[in-house]
């Protein structure tokens, strides 16, 4: 029979246990990085020549945006990034507002999650602003740092954090601040510069951040870096004709919408764009062959180009001396 | 005409209701161009249904953002910043995204058991707050 104390002992050690798991969550058993996977040359990187922005109370987010941005060659102060990007009430600044004051600088904002991307954008040289909470998740701590390296041989990263400047931070306790973040991170890029790690399709709707701010030449440049990589891409291929249209540059709108309808032919949309962009020129007979091919086709956008074509005979009938014989 | 003028507040009410409705409904149709938007966030289908929907999205997180202190000007030029997708993401959601804010280790919460907790984990390497403890 047992006796009464050494179950009370196994039951308090249970306990014990069982507080410092709620404690710590799962964070004791984060996997950590195989970093001997990776070849010699990639287990290492740091960025040069990232400015430092020591921050203010509750303001690390305008902060570490101000670094990504004068590293990028746009001239920002922290504190004039404040009322774009601070929320007051929730002593400080939201993802998307970080975003948001990207854009509004003239520069693509490419976010993302994941370890592996990190590293990517790093060893391309570029700086990445990241999310960790360096609390616990009941006693949350939210902070933005800005990494500018790595060194997984010897197991730490290096921030621009808080009021540090180039602080080593070892890789498992940055590991695990970041994980609470949801490994979020966050690039400012001049556009035409492709994030290492983006695919097409999350590099594409970066891009169409810049277009809602109207940065359409921005825009414009970032379709063509895409075109650079991903030929024939129906995406950037649509958006170079759009932001060229949008920036008034009609010729080079049609070029890019004609090489869209070469690998598209079946494309109703790329018909009426291309369409409408020949109709705007003057270039009515063209226009209107296109839009009737686009309307035997059909499909679901069948009342937008029964719309264009309209409107073609429109814009024909008040400016009939350019209609041709 | 004399009922216009007797009753400015309704009529003012209506064409605002009128005009809203009109700018929303009608700007897919009247776009002649396909936007990039359409062709790769989503369906020309999706996209004409859902506009309303964004509008109303952009609208509430602007609001929020008003809420929490940002300046209505300020709110509203962070939202016009962003994309459809994007405002859907957030919409309502603005109270429990993290914000970002401090590093300095002067906690709310002041207390003796949260100090040693984190005095603890920082030990364990499972936090960052406390300069002063060495990490491995």
């Amino acid at each position: 029979m047992r006796s009464p104390y050494s179950a009370r002992g196994a039951t308090g050690a249970l306990f014990f246990l069982g507080v410092v798991l709620c404690i710590t969550g799962c964070g004791m058993f984060n996997p950590n990085l195989n970093y001997r996977a990776l070849p010699v040359a990639q287990r290492q990187a740091a960025v040069q020549a990232v400015p430092f922005f020591a921050q203010e109370r509750y303001q690390c987010g305008p902060a570490g945006l101000a670094m990504l941005l004068n590293w990028s060659g746009v001239e920002a102060d922290a504190a004039d990034l404040v009322p774009l990007v601070f929320t007051p009430d929730k002593k400080g600044s939201l993802q998307p507002a970080l975003v948001a004051a990207a854009r509004q600088h003239g520069r693509l904002a490419y976010a993302f999650n994941g370890v592996d991307p990190l590293l990517k954008e790093l060893a391309a040289g570029y700086p990445v602003i990241v999310l960790q909470n360096l609390g616990l998740k009941w006693i949350p701590k939210w902070h933005y740092a800005v990494v500018l390296g790595y060194d997984l041989e010897n197991g730490h990263v290096t921030l621009h954090s808080g009021t540090t400047a180039n602080k080593t931070t070892d890789w498992r306790v940055f590991i695990r601040t970041w994980k609470r973040g949801q490994y979020w991170g966050l690039l400012a890029l001049p556009p035409g510069e492709l994030p290492a790690s983006a695919s097409q399709e999350s590099y594409l709707k970066s891009v169409l951040g810049l277009e809602q701010v109207s940065n359409w030449d921005g825009a414009a440049r970032a379709y063509e870096a895409a075109l650079v990589k991903w030929e024939n891409s129906l995406g950037a291929l649509m958006g170079l004709g759009n932001s060229r249209f949008a920036a008034g540059d009609k010729d080079g709108a049609e070029t890019a919408f004609r090489s869209a309808a070469q690998s598209f032919p079946e494309n109703t949309a790329v018909l009426n764009n291309l369409a409408y962009v020949l109709a705007k020129q003057g270039k009515f007979e063209d226009a209107l062959d296109i839009i009737r091919r686009a309307g035997d086709i059909g499909g679901p956008l069948a009342p937008v180009v029964r719309q264009t074509h309209d409107e073609i005979l429109v814009m024909m009938k008040s400016n009939p001396e350019a209609a041709g014989p | 005409m004399h009922i216009f003028r007797s009753n400015p507040k309704p009529v003012a009410c209506f064409v605002t209701v009128v005009l809203f409705v009109f700018c929303v409904m009608w700007n897919p149709a009247y776009a002649s161009l396909v936007t990039t938007n359409e062709i790769i966030e989503m369906s020309q289908q999706d996209y004409a249904r859902e506009k309303v929907n964004l509008f109303l999205d952009r609208a509430d997180v602007s609001r929020q953002l008003e809420a929490y202190g940002v300046s209505s000007e300020m709110a509203k030029l962070r939202v016009a910043s962003l994309t459809d997708a994007e405002v859907a993401r957030i919409s309502g959601q603005i109270d429990q995204l993290p914000a970002g804010g401090d590093i300095f280790s002067t906690l709310l919460i002041v207390s003796v058991v949260i100090f040693f907790v984190l005095l603890i984990t920082d030990i364990l390497g499972l936090t960052d707050i406390f300069p002063f403890v060495k990490k491995y």
